[in-house]
């Protein structure tokens, strides 16, 4: 981006009801143009009038222990070398002597544990983004340039250490260095006229960099949550059918290691969490013997489900999303034929289909770095590594419901289910922020929290965090449901309301409210209601207790609950009560 | 009105986005309150990349009108085409 259009973008008008949302860039700089292009980046993303705060000039450690973090949605870090020690910019005539080198050294390992100490402080009140130092040190290394000497190898490595302490904070998320350098180039950063003459020490095309990568960490875009894959020339390299089991490969030496890559990638990809399944042309059975072959490094149990015939790949397609539940716009579709992707691509436009380019080396080397871009997620959590199974789990689930074994409440008796109910209210819940900012259909209104509106939220002391667990005879769902209200008097009033349709079916949405009536002897529950263009499960869910459409601040009382609740067969638990 | 005076309107409305172009072609440092120092950094900054121009620190000073910055980039082209031949 351009200072001109950063600056024309900031004039734009933005609706009067936005809220606001306020920044506070933390640098020991003046930070002139980086304000200007992050409020930039960040009224780009989200269209809201964006306030960006700054500190004193030469003070990050005193800016930061300083911070005022009530009224700000996020905070923005960025060290550089000279707020280790000024010694270390171009606008402190400290000396540079060779016999100063160990005294600098000691003064930026201490700057570096107070910005440590500063920083993981006050990641407890507004989440942060920090940047490591992103300049070239200054010429005073008794070194040549090209060799890496004793005190600079050790100032790297001091901020290599900060940098990896940050990064195991739960609200801290460290900018990624090797991601910067793709997009602002080392050589091409620092600007020493406008350091020393206006305090300011980025090119305007590093700035602007910066400011975008700063823009992605504090609103990341929702990572994707299913790949389908196709096998022939895509997961491997040649036609099962026409090559047989042995001769399909993926190795180095038959020139396919980069279907091998892809391979690694997509395990990789299915141990996160990430749900993967296949569509391809082919004959079940020899692919089935493919999936034998011990040297995949991508195993049968990590996909789910096979799409394996002759029919069309759309319709594979919508028979996988259908088993996921999950809508196109979350899903990856990869195939080496161009036709197939534009076949697919046709049929679901929200969906990213991409063609797998065999026979190029760098194209499928870029492919995997947007694949594992477009499912990164900041922090895994335990329900990631056990939703492939739970879904497995749910067509198992299904099958024995419709199979005619009994009633619904038969069934639902005999599967043996437990729902543990947490009142905890930690703000550090991952997984309840992250289930209320990704589900779409089993939502009461679709609102979504930044963390700090979370942690301000639940500061307040009349809110309450409610999550339910599940986990029946085929296994366990995890943390699958969150209700975030506040009571008064008599009345729960629910402010957010989700749960994973993962969790359909179970009467475990029932059992929430029995919950919240029970257990915390309300009469009633009002509801922050609003329809959705996705949450028709919610909606209908509702309806069921109210004969008049469904309105925002809707209420339900005991009576009407008691008097259409169906039964419930679970064990329930309770933990984290007071 | 030439192709280059209306790319520095375009650097000045992004600055001082309350001012018309007529405006703008009157404007000077001191005779609006938004031209302050901050102003005058962005604004140099602006021009020097809209224009593929370095200004030096020891010129911005005389800079302080919308018909000094046209008459310092009319220069630059000058200087430009001279150097050329």
């Amino acid at each position: 981006m351009k200072l001109i259009e950063a600056l024309e973008i900031l004039r734009r008008p933005v609706a009067d009801a936005a809220p606001r949302f306020d920044l506070f860039l933390a640098c020991g700089f003046t930070p002139l143009h980086l304000q200007t292009f992050l409020a930039a980046e960040l009224r780009r993303l989200r269209e809201q009038p964006v306030t960006v705060k700054t500190g004193l000039f030469g003070d990050l450690a005193g800016n930061l222990e300083r911070l005022d973090a009530q009224s700000l949605q996020s905070l923005a870090v960025i060290i550089e070398w000279s707020d280790l020690d000024p010694r270390l910019g171009a606008r402190t005539l400290g000396g540079w002597l060779p016999a100063e080198l160990a005294g600098i050294m000691s003064a930026a390992s201490s700057a570096a544990a107070r910005l440590q100490r500063a920083l993981i402080e006050v990641s407890a009140r507004v989440p942060v983004v920090v940047c490591m130092p992103t300049l070239p040190l200054p010429p005073m290394f008794p070194t040549r340039a090209d060799q890496g000497g004793l005190f600079e190898t050790g100032l790297r490595e001091l901020s290599a250490s900060l940098a990896h302490s940050l990064a195991a904070q739960s609200a801290v998320r460290v900018a990624n260095a090797q991601f910067l350098d793709s997009i602002s180039a080392p050589g091409q950063r620092y600007d020493v006229k406008s350091d020393v003459t206006a305090g300011f020490p980025y090119t305007l095309h590093h700035a602007s960099a910066l400011a975008e990568l700063f823009a992605d960490l504090i609103q990341p875009r929702p990572p994707k949550k299913g790949l389908i894959t196709d096998l022939d020339d895509t997961l491997w390299a040649g036609i099962v059918g026409d090559d047989g089991v042995d001769g399909i490969s993926w190795h180095l030496d038959r020139h396919t290691q980069m279907h091998g890559l892809y391979q690694q990638l997509v395990a990789s990809l299915a141990g996160a969490g990430v749900l993967v399944g296949v569509a391809s042309k082919n004959d079940p059975a020899i692919v089935a013997r493919a999936f034998e072959r011990e040297d995949l490094l991508l195993s049968k149990s990590q996909i789910f489900p096979f799409e394996v015939h002759w029919q069309r790949k759309s319709e594979s397609v919508q028979r996988i999303l259908a088993t996921w539940n999950i809508a196109p716009d979350a899903v990856v579709f990869v195939d080496d034929s161009p036709m197939e992707v534009a076949e697919v691509r046709a049929a679901f436009p929200e969906m990213e289909c991409l063609v797998f380019p065999k026979n190029d080396y760098a194209g499928v080397w870029d492919l995997l770095k947007h694949l594992r871009d477009a499912f990164g997620k900041s922090l895994l959590t335990e329900e990631d590594t056990m939703r492939l199974r739970s879904i497995r789990d749910g067509a198992a689930w299904r099958e024995a419901g419709s199979a005619g074994e009994g009633s619904a409440d038969d069934f639902l008796k005999s599967a043996e289910a437990a729902v543990t109910f947490d009142a905890g209210k930690s703000a550090e819940d991952v997984r309840a922020f992250e289930l209320v900012n990704k589900t779409n259909q089993f939502n009461l209104n679709g609102k979504r929290f930044s963390d700090a509106e979370w942690k301000n939220f639940l500061s307040d002391p009349a809110a309450f965090l409610l999550t339910a667990s599940y986990k029946d005879k085929f296994g366990p769902l995890g943390k699958i449901a969150v209700v975030l209200g506040r009571v008064q008097g008599r009345t729960a009033k629910v402010a957010s309301w989700v749960m994973s349709c993962r969790a359909f079916s179970r009467r475990i949405e029932y059992q929430c409210l029995k919950h919240l009536f029970d257990t915390w002897e309300v009469d009633e529950i009002e509801f922050e209601y609003e329809a959705t263009e996705r949450n028709g499960p919610l909606q209908e869910f509702l309806a069921e207790f109210v004969k008049a459409p469904l309105q925002p601040g809707m209420r339900l009382t005991k009576e009407q609950f008691d008097e259409r609740v169906p039964q419930l067969f679970h064990h329930v638990e309770r933990v984290a009560y007071v | 009105m030439s192709e280059q005076e209306s790319r520095l309107i375009r650097c000045f409305a992004s600055v001082f986005p309350g001012l018309t172009p007529e405006e703008i072609k009157e404007t000077r440092a001191g005779s609006s309150g938004s031209w302050d120092s901050l102003a005058g950094v962005t604004l140099t900054a602006v021009v020097e990349e809209e224009f593929g121009v370095e200004i030096d620190p020891a010129v911005m000073p005389e800079l302080d009108s919308f018909e000094a910055f046209r008459n310092y980039l009319e220069r630059q082209a000058q200087l430009k085409g001279g150097g050329d031949r």
